[in-house]
């Protein structure tokens, strides 16, 4: 008896365990195979943490390495508001940290949304008081802002990027593809406490950064630049003004200005028209400053020579049942004085023997009607019409700088040309593409465009151009100790509303390089609209000059009139 | 034997547990040290910014002029002059050394 009911008893033990086991087995069936994908899953979200990362935008220096263009990790401020206890006292914490006004930020913490974005990219100072609170349902996340450090220094060439990074304008835009960094996915292990931990096998490897740019631009030659044409565009209260300072030898562009100017930093509330790069977007007509090209390709195709003799019409020509005036009444004058007083019916003269396929050859061939292809977005391509489409007097008017529009970096570009001994350069303003520990990935050399007249008839025309600043209309851009050659220009502006040559509106310009006889810089300035004075040798040529001799200083360039220190204190 | 052998694997699973709880904390403290290189590459970077902004050619032309009375030179101010030793003749072969002089500031004895 005692024997069977111990049996029934391991019987029932026995069975007791087969179903503890039964139910073990059953659970882990249903965890290990049945619900394994979801719990694996889940148990994943737990310890393992998804973080996307950008790598940061590279930076733009200038040619001497100073900063222009940098990004910085900045704090963005997001709200959660279901965690918000209350709107109105968080709203009233923040307003004064973020500059957000306070019924607007408690605006957005009342509406019914898991997230809200309160303010992004603060300032670094606003991060710091903003980590000095802690409150429920706000929350930060470090992204990348774009600062500019130099203001409006070269805004209008580096352009500015977005809220989320992208380059808008400017080499920002150009050169997107070089400066964005690259975004990575990256998943951690994390522990209980949700701190991170890098298991063994784990390698980690940061988001590749994006590469940086150096310049052919001067910070210094830039600022001065700015400086003298912001001077010159308010004492003639013109509508706007635009400098190039290009290295004639290179094509590199060592300034451009333009003016007014704007922050970088500061976009949102200007438009298009205030961050436009007008240096090669704007088309003008250049007026006599196109004299220079039309001299070289007549002394070029011995159409003419400095020393030839022309008639000046005592100021009035007739041509296609139009006049053509001067402003001097010129009688017999050789064709270096035609250019240096800016005779127009000397030019139209000479244009109309040279002939209208030839001028339009030599316009090609200087680059006028076609992009120079520097590395910049949005130039224009001017306008230079086909023979065929030219009226009885446009060889005349051409010839003059009139029925045609250029950009100042063409006209700049095409002056340097000569000053370059007749080869013209492709002009450009990034030199060098680093990664981000600074090696070189490419190095961007000066490109011959063509030759475009020879080194005897650059002579000449350099020679006739130094006289325009000695004896011409631009005496105003001579700069002491050097010698200068140029040409102004003071072209008329089409009057919209009548469709004829404005009395009143005029574009003023000066264009020329200096030491004439070994050029360091090839500098065009433009005026736009200047008021009282509109000349281009009494607006243009003082701030060429201004910016010329600051220039050479500063690179260094040693005078074409070396005087020793004893003649200097004699001077004094 | 027996008691070596199981000596011998207690110390291996000793070797192994103490390995990975080693890891894990080396993992925390490069996580540590990470976030600080991370501070204080954005120090560096903001300070970047700022010493690029205070010495912009522009501001210090604004400051030289607004709050210490200075003015750029006027047109013909600045002279190029040669340096040359007394007993050295002109030659093609002497290389100049340039000095720039503001011609307001020249003194009017001696150098």
């Amino acid at each position: 008896m005692t024997g069977s009911f111990s049996r029934g008893r391991r019987y029932v033990l026995l069975l007791l365990f087969l179903c503890g086991f039964g139910l073990v087995l059953s659970r882990l069936v249903t965890l290990q195979v049945l619900q394994a994908a979801d719990l694996s899953a889940k148990a994943d979200r737990q310890h393992q943490k998804t973080v996307s990362l950008e790598g940061a935008r590279g930076t733009i220096v200038d040619r001497h390495g100073k900063l222009l263009a940098k990004n910085v990790e900045v704090r963005s401020v997001f709200g959660v508001p279901n965690a918000v206890e209350n709107p109105v006292k968080t709203a009233r914490q923040l307003s004064p940290i973020l500059h957000v006004r306070a019924d607007e930020l408690e605006r957005k913490l009342r509406q019914n949304r898991s997230f809200v974005w309160l303010a992004r990219k603060l300032d670094p100072e606003q991060g710091r008081r903003l980590d000095l609170l802690s409150i429920d349902g706000i929350g930060v996340v470090m992204e990348g802002r774009r600062f500019y450090p130099k203001g409006p220094l070269l805004a209008h060439v580096l352009g500015f990027s977005g809220m989320d990074g992208e380059g808008l304008e400017g080499i920002e835009h150009r050169y997107e593809s070089y400066l964005h960094g690259e975004k990575q996915t990256m998943v951690l292990q994390r522990d209980g406490k949700g701190r991170t931990v890098f298991p063994k096998g784990m390698t980690e490897r940061g988001p590749t950064p994006g590469h940086g740019l150096t310049l052919t631009i001067d910070e210094v030659i830039q600022s001065l630049a700015e400086r003298e044409l912001e001077d010159a565009v308010g004492r003639a209260q013109a509508k706007s003004g635009t400098m190039i300072v290009l290295d004639p030898k290179s094509g590199a562009v060592l300034a451009m200005a333009v003016s007014p100017r704007f922050d970088p930093n500061a976009v949102s509330a200007l438009g298009p028209d205030r961050w436009r790069n007008r240096a090669l977007t704007d088309a003008y007509e250049p007026g006599s400053t196109m004299k220079t090209m039309m001299a070289a390709a007549a002394i070029e195709e011995r159409v003419v020579r400095p020393n030839t003799m022309v008639f000046g019409e005592h100021g009035h020509m007739t041509v296609a049942n139009t006049v053509i005036h001067d402003h001097e009444r010129l009688g017999w004058v050789s064709f270096a004085q035609v250019i240096q007083k800016s005779s127009n019916i000397g030019a139209a003269k000479t244009g109309m023997a040279l002939g209208e396929q030839r001028l339009y050859r030599y316009l090609q061939a200087f680059g006028f009607g076609q992009r120079t292809e520097i590395d910049l977005p949005g130039e224009g391509v001017g306008l230079v019409r086909n023979p065929k489409d030219w009226g009885r007097r446009s060889v005349a008017s051409i010839s003059m700088g009139q029925e045609i529009g250029v950009t100042p970096l063409q006209m700049v570009s095409a002056v340097a040309s000569i000053a370059n001994g007749g080869v013209l350069m492709k002009p450009y303003v990034v030199s060098e593409i680093r990664d981000a520990d600074g090696h070189i990935l490419r190095r961007i050399s000066p490109q011959v465009k063509r030759r475009v007249i020879s080194p005897e008839t650059a002579r000449s025309v350099t020679k006739i151009l130094e006289g325009v600043i000695t004896d011409g209309t631009g005496t105003k851009a001579a700069i002491h100790g050097f010698r200068v050659a140029g040409k102004t220009g003071t072209a008329q502006k089409i009057d919209p509303r009548t469709g004829t040559y404005s009395a009143t509106r005029f574009v003023a310009s000066f264009t020329g390089y200096v030491p004439a006889d070994s050029p360091q810089l090839a500098m065009i300035v433009v005026i736009d609209e200047p008021q009282g004075d509109a000349w281009g040798g009494a607006v243009a040529a003082p701030v060429f000059s201004r910016v010329g001799e600051q220039v050479l200083s500063y690179l260094g360039v040693p005078s074409n009139e070396p005087v020793t220190l004893a003649m200097a204190l004699r001077k004094s | 034997m027996k008691t070596f052998t199981v000596f011998v694997g207690l110390c291996l699973v000793f070797v192994f547990v103490w390995e990975r709880v080693d890891m894990v904390r080396v993992g925390y403290q490069i996580e540590r040290l990470k976030r600080d290189k991370t501070m204080l590459e954005r120090q560096r970077d903001e300070l970047r910014v700022k010493f690029s902004t205070l010495s912009a050619s522009d501001r210090i032309a604004k400051l030289a002029t607004e709050k210490l009375g200075m003015s750029p030179p006027q047109q013909g101010q600045i002279i190029v002059v040669q340096s040359r030793p007394r007993n050295v003749r002109p030659s093609s072969d002497v290389v100049p050394v340039e000095l720039k002089v503001a011609r307001n500031y020249l003194p009017t004895g001696r150098l």
